[in-house]
């Protein structure tokens, strides 16, 4: 009875106590001319028109079209634009140093319109230009010309792309990037995996090995032309380093057991890499000029799949040292590691492949609970947990150059094969990302203009 | 044997017809029972509600219903009196025709009221033609005349005259009771029913505290939560990531009176942690006003209140 009472009194209390917050609150709201506030509770994607890129002789018509087609597909997949039928359009462009007539678009509710040329130069080149307007003032908002050679007008495309995006949204696009994955094909029993490569929209599928061993976690160096991979040749499986422009490779340290899980450092000067030990793997990094290894953890347990985070002063790691794999923050130097993955619904969830953001704010992960696997995120300190996509073997996420998009892939099992998707981090706008054939173990590449290789 | 038989196969079939009929009428009415249309509403916020039924503080504090309940039960007479002054105040301030024809009638109504009194559902129905305006207004050469003739009296006409006027006939009262008190009862429970009109016309005029119409007509609310709703229908904001809620822009408004933009909105400010997302966000609110215009709907009678709008926009509810 007493508990009940002082129960009710506290409710009372603070039921009091907030009306006369309220109270307070709306008289200080009547004091000053309030602020109306919008919240949009929906997220909708911002209408945009992408006219036809305008060829500067007829012989530039099929670049000028495949530039269009490739910018609206990229906007259209980031999920935050709404590109318009081109058939809905009033205005027709024939010249795009002339500002469009405005009101044209605002009647099919354009928010913003690109136009743009494609000409082929003297020299073989070929300058494309694109303009990017506010529909609703008028003005310019964005306006460059890039002179490349013809086969690479798709990365222009991309380029351009990235800066629609940028103007539009303020964050850094990621469409001029690639994706480094494991190309599955032949029957499961017999299953060729070989190391692929192509742009982020699944364009220019470049195979990197021949499948005659199995390779396995691939990854991009942030600022060269260098993949980082785990390979099962004679032997204990290796990490290697290889080099796409040259295709040379080359095992990655010296070590007595079998290495896997290697990832670069933000510098790109070291690769991270687990090291298998009898029944226990532990954490090791190389310094890719001096060739030395430092250890960093020295546990009786499975410390793998390490990840730094990108200003390179910590790494995030999945450990079943607790007795289930769980994810652990460490310093970049080893030491004492913090455990932040913690189930709330369900104790027995396991956390692995966790892999830091480029921005530095989420890690992501593969959760495996209640007969699913899902990919979700979290912040560095364990908050904010938030599944994406959840499902049968979900697994590998990997983050765009922008932080914005994970990909991962899904394996439904049975006699299919695995596929690449891509999801928003908000768990909106999940899509199939198209492969050849069957695909697994996607690692996004950083901007291609941010690497030296370009 | 057979009769008896006969009586229980009535009785059966009877039952059964009863049943049956009973079975037919309650499931008919249920067949015939219409389904519930739904009917578009449109939802306020209970801030919103309250501001509408809230009731003027500097509202007049007259209590026009007690005084009728007080005038029935003791005093029908001197209250009725009171409330006719009242009614016609307030109904008839501002025209200048009226005071004049008053005092024209009182004194013709003196004189032939004295002969009348067999006759005496007349002088009431009298005093009804006499409050209509036609009457009055065809004898205002009259009255400007007697206006010239008593140029003194008419300061104080205002308030005197009415009851002046009543006085009169409650004179003449007395003498009717005399002659048939049967029709007195009549004559009162007709001036009961003059003094409910006027009560309730007294009730309309004035405003009175926690009356449902209280504040409605100056109401903001109903403006604000029309014109957030529009802007909101255009505002496509370009980011849902990390972090949202703490992105902000504040948005200053410059409105015409006819529901169009005065000027360009002005970003007064933008918060968030990346300054060139906030950036993004408040150039996409700002399309999303210019775009959602023209704010129609806006009151005219209130434009001082909507001629600037300060807007923040915000990503609180996103994700």
């Amino acid at each position: 009875m007493n508990d009940a009472r002082s129960i009710t009194r506290r409710r009372f209390m603070t039921v009091t106590g907030s009306a006369v917050a309220m109270l307070g609150g709306g008289h200080a709201f009547a004091q000053g001319q309030p602020r109306i506030r919008i919240d949009p509770t929906e997220f909708q994607p911002v209408p945009i028109a992408i006219t036809n890129f305008l060829p500067g002789s007829p012989a530039d018509a099929d670049v000028g079209n495949g530039v269009t087609q490739v910018i609206t597909n990229n906007l259209k997949r980031s999920g935050l634009f709404a590109p318009i039928d081109q058939a809905a359009f009033i205005e027709r462009i024939n010249n795009i140093d002339v500002a469009p007539q405005f009101q044209n678009w605002k009647t099919i509710n354009a928010q913003a319109v690109v136009t743009g040329r494609m000409t082929r130069q003297p020299d073989g080149r070929l300058k494309a230009e694109f303009r990017l307007w506010d529909v609703v003032s008028g003005q310019q908002l964005a306006g460059q010309q890039y002179f490349t050679s013809p086969e690479y007008w798709r990365r222009i495309a991309h380029i351009i792309s990235d800066q629609i995006y940028e103007r539009m949204t303020g964050e850094k696009g990621y469409f001029d990037s690639r994706v480094v994955f494991v190309d599955e094909s032949g029957p499961k029993e017999r299953r060729v995996k070989r190391l692929a490569m192509m742009d982020q929209d699944g364009a220019n599928v470049r195979y990197l090995t021949r499948g005659s061993d199995l390779v396995l976690t691939p990854r991009f160096s942030p600022n060269s032309q260098e993949i980082t991979y785990m390979e099962f040749g004679q032997g204990d499986p290796k990490v290697y380093l290889f080099n796409i422009e040259t295709g040379q490779r080359e095992t990655v340290g010296n070590f007595p057991g079998m290495t896997f899980a290697p990832r670069f450092s933000p510098d790109g000067q070291r690769v991270i890499m687990s090291l298998q030990q009898g029944g226990n793997s532990n954490l090791f990094v190389m310094d890719l000029r001096s060739r030395s290894t430092t250890r960093l953890t020295d546990t009786p347990a499975i410390d793998t799949s390490p990840s730094y985070s990108p200003d390179g002063t910590r790494i995030c790691f999945e450990s079943d040292r607790g007795g289930r794999s769980q994810i652990y923050v460490m310093a970049a130097g080893g030491g004492a590691a913090q455990r932040i993955s913690f189930s709330k619904d369900d104790t027995n969830a396991t956390y692995s492949t966790p892999v830091w953001s480029p921005r530095g704010d989420y890690i992501a992960f593969t959760r495996q609970g209640g007969g699913q696997f899902s990919i979700g995120v979290m912040k560095p300190d364990g908050s904010g947990e938030r599944l994406l996509t959840s499902g049968y073997h979900n697994e590998g996420p990997t983050f765009s150059p922008n932080g914005r998009v994970l990909m991962f892939f899904r394996d439904p099992g049975g006699s299919g094969g695995p596929s690449l998707f891509s999801v928003d981090i908000s768990g909106r706008n999940e899509l199939k990302v198209p492969t050849p054939g069957f695909a697994s173990d996607p690692a996004w590449s950083p901007l291609l203009s941010s690497t030296s290789g370009g | 044997m057979k009769v008896k038989v006969d009586k229980t196969l009535v009785a059966s079939i009877a039952l059964h017809v009863l049943v049956l009929g009973w079975g037919l009428v309650t499931f008919s009415s249920r067949a015939f029972v219409v389904p519930e249309e739904s009917l578009p509403i449109d939802i306020i916020s209970t801030d919103q509600l309250a501001q509408m039924t809230n009731g003027q503080k500097t509202g007049d504090k007259k209590e026009p219903k007690p005084k009728v309940e007080k005038i029935a039960e003791a005093k029908p007479d001197e209250d009725a009196v009171g409330k006719v002054t009242e009614k016609k105040e307030l109904i008839k301030t501002n025209s200048t025709p009226e005071p004049p024809p008053k005092p024209v009638e009182k004194p013709v109504e003196k004189k032939p009221e004295p002969p009348k009194p067999v006759a005496e559902a007349k002088p009431k129905e009298e005093p009804k033609p006499q409050e209509k305006k036609p009457d009055p207004a065809k004898e205002d050469p009259i009255a400007e005349l007697q206006k010239k003739l008593e140029t003194k009296k008419p300061p104080p006409k205002p308030p005197e005259p009415k009851v002046a006027a009543v006085q009169p006939q409650q004179q003449p009262k007395p003498k009717e009771r005399s002659f048939d008190p049967a029709q007195i009862q009549r004559d009162l429970d007709k001036r009961a029913a003059t003094r409910h009109e006027l009560a309730g016309a007294a009730l309309n005029a004035s405003a009175s505290l926690g009356s449902t119409t209280g504040t409605a007509a100056n109401n903001v609310a109903t403006w604000r939560g029309a014109f957030q709703g529009a802007v909101k229908r255009c505002f496509t904001p370009t980011y849902n990531g990390q972090d949202a809620d703490q992105y902000e822009a504040d948005i200053d408004i410059s409105m015409k009176i006819d529901g169009s933009l005065a000027s360009e909105p002005v970003i007064v400010g933008v918060r968030g942690p990346s300054r060139s997302i906030a950036q993004a966000i408040a150039e996409s609110a700002k399309r999303a006003i210019v775009q959602c215009q023209v704010y129609s709907f806006m009151p005219k009678p209130q434009y001082e209140s909507w001629k600037l709008i300060p807007m923040t926009f915000g990503l609180k509810d996103m994700l």
